[in-house]
């Protein structure tokens, strides 16, 4: 009883400044959000593509997926020397330190879900339908942009969900390597041995992994086109004429 | 986070099996012969010293005949005080000063005044402190060389002339420690631009010093890596840092079961080690990357033991 009033105590007094959680929140959606991102800009043209020519994909997938295969804890270890060496190199980057190497350690575990469900997502389109948008003559970029990633939409946002929770729930690695975020509650709780702190940080991480989690179902359901809503995956044009119709 | 959680979690099964092992110990513990009294299990903080340190008395009561087990790298002085306190761990290898502090004493830069000082804190947790060492470990402020050539700075207080410039990098409870930022801002009343939360004067940190990261770093007096890498370590010009001779603690019950023959095994050990030695010890373990049980054993080896 006296821990949940020192907790609630605490969510009263540490909220603003630097080191308040609004502005540590702040820091933790400012990592992930690039990270997402970023990989989102690179996997999904390049799982589309892959997936439309269903060429070499089978390949790209096991390599994308290292990305998986190595903890984001040794990511961000390997990467910290050479962040530290660039940003002594590279005029414009300011630090080696903090937001640079957990920027990377999220980026390589954000990359592997977004590609594959893209992949497979644009491959799995149904052939047929495929094949009658080419006989009605629709040139390759189009049936890209037009059939092929509208209808794999479901599958393509539901690899970027799994990859920003995934993102949001590590992100707080980068308090090892000096970058604030949430983390910072749970490192310098522990540090300092203050059991309210790191409780209160967990608290945080898990709040926001599972918000997040809902505002991509959410915006999944918003973005996906009408048709293809119910039945996830499953192309229902039968009904998106009827409407058409109706 | 995940990798380091799954570390400390296997530290804490360890930590079991020690205690159901020194549990099953106690059990039949006459005191006469070493092996048939209490486990002694060894513990350590979280930082290279630490585990060549725990390593050498390890070794040393190992070879002896006393039953030992090991529970190293268990994290800061706030995780490892209460599990001596409550008997998960019996000995640890402690610094007079910051123990003393941190016991709610008032350390000074004397060794001998705080060592009786600290004798006396423990006495009321059952806690037995052994003969201190020779050997001092104290929380050092460091620049590169580069920097001290440039800016002319010498001491600690040197560097208020540069207050809202410079970063510094350090422990992550470095800014709820007396002798770490509280410290530095009070008593020398240096304003630090920014605190940038690092390791326990581990590699993090060097490399972050190194690489023009961060500007003042606190490391361990009595670090190699200080003399290797060429930083210069800035004189305590207002002796912010009190005495910190490297002592083993253990807990009274030991004393108990095995008597002054444990005691004097101990002291006969810390008597001969040096600061210059444990310098040349973590450099070889933090440059050279030499496991700790190695290091321990060539020391003990070459001291005769």
């Amino acid at each position: 009883m006296e821990f949940l009033t020192d907790l609630g105590k605490w969510f009263l007094e540490n909220w603003d400044g630097s080191g308040g959680y609004l502005n540590r929140t702040w820091e933790h959606i400012e990592v992930s959000g690039a990270a997402l991102i970023t990989a989102a800009v690179i996997a999904v043209p390049l799982g589309a593509w892959f997936g439309h020519t269903g060429r070499g994909g089978l390949a790209v997938v096991s390599v994308v997926n290292v990305g998986r295969a190595l903890p984001s804890f040794g990511i961000v270890a390997l990467a910290l020397p050479i962040t530290i060496r660039i940003a002594n190199a590279v005029p414009f980057i300011s630090s080696g330190l903090g937001f640079f190497p957990i920027f990377i350690a999220l980026f390589a575990l954000a990359l592997p879900p977004i590609f594959t469900n893209t992949y497979a997502g644009v491959q799995g389109v149904d052939a047929e339908i495929v094949e009658a948008a080419r006989g009605m003559g629709v040139t390759e970029g189009r049936l890209l942009r037009q059939i092929e990633i509208p209808m794999a939409a479901p599958v393509i946002l539901t690899g970027i969900r799994l990859s920003a929770v995934a993102v949001v729930a590590t992100a707080p690695l980068g308090a090892l390597v000096a970058y604030g975020g949430l983390g910072r509650y749970i490192i310098d709780g522990f540090a300092i041995q203050d059991d309210i702190q790191i409780v209160a940080g967990a608290l945080l991480v898990a709040a926001l992994a599972m918000l997040t989690e809902i505002t991509f179902s959410i915006s999944e359901r918003w973005v996906v086109p009408e048709p293809l809503r119910r039945g996830r995956g499953v192309p229902r044009l039968d009904r998106a004429v009827s409407q058409r119709v109706a | 986070m995940r990798n380091s959680f799954r570390i400390r979690a296997v530290g804490a099964t360890l930590l079991a099996f020690a205690l159901v092992a020194s549990a099953c110990g106690d059990d039949d513990g006459s005191g006469d012969v070493p092996a048939d009294g209490p486990t002694i299990t060894v513990g350590s903080t979280n930082f290279g010293e630490q585990l060549i340190l725990g390593e050498i008395y390890a070794q040393v009561l190992e070879s002896a005949g006393y039953p030992v087990e090991r529970a190293f790298n268990l994290g800061a002085r706030a995780v490892v005080n209460p599990a001596l306190k409550s008997g998960e761990i019996d000995l640890l290898v402690e610094y007079t000063g910051t123990l003393l502090t941190f016991e709610g004493g008032t350390a000074s830069t004397d060794s001998e005044e705080t060592y009786n000082a600290l004798v006396e804190a423990l006495a009321a947790s059952d806690l037995v402190a052994a003969a201190y060492a020779p050997a001092q470990d104290k929380n050092g402020i460091v620049v590169t060389a580069d920097f001290a050539s440039e800016r002319g700075v010498s001491t600690t207080s040197g560097l208020t002339a540069f207050n809202g410039e410079l970063v510094f990098g350090g422990p992550p409870e470095c800014p709820n420690r007396d002798f770490c930022l509280i410290g530095l801002t009070g008593v020398y009343g240096i304003d630090f631009a920014e605190f940038k939360p690092l390791d326990v004067g581990g590699p993090l940190t060097v490399a972050a010093l190194e690489g023009g990261e961060i500007d003042v770093a606190l490391l361990f007096t009595s670090d190699g890596v200080i003399a290797a890498k060429g930083f210069v370590l800035l004189e305590d010009d207002k002796n912010l840092q009190p005495a910190e001779n490297i002592v083993p603690v253990l807990r009274q019950e030991l004393v108990d079961a095995y008597g002054q023959d444990l005691i004097d095994l101990l002291d006969s050990v810390s008597a001969e080690i040096t600061t210059a030695e444990l310098s040349e010890l973590n450099k070889r373990f933090g440059l050279d990357a030499e496991d700790a049980d190695v290091l321990a054993e060539e020391w003990l080896a070459a001291n005769g033991f």
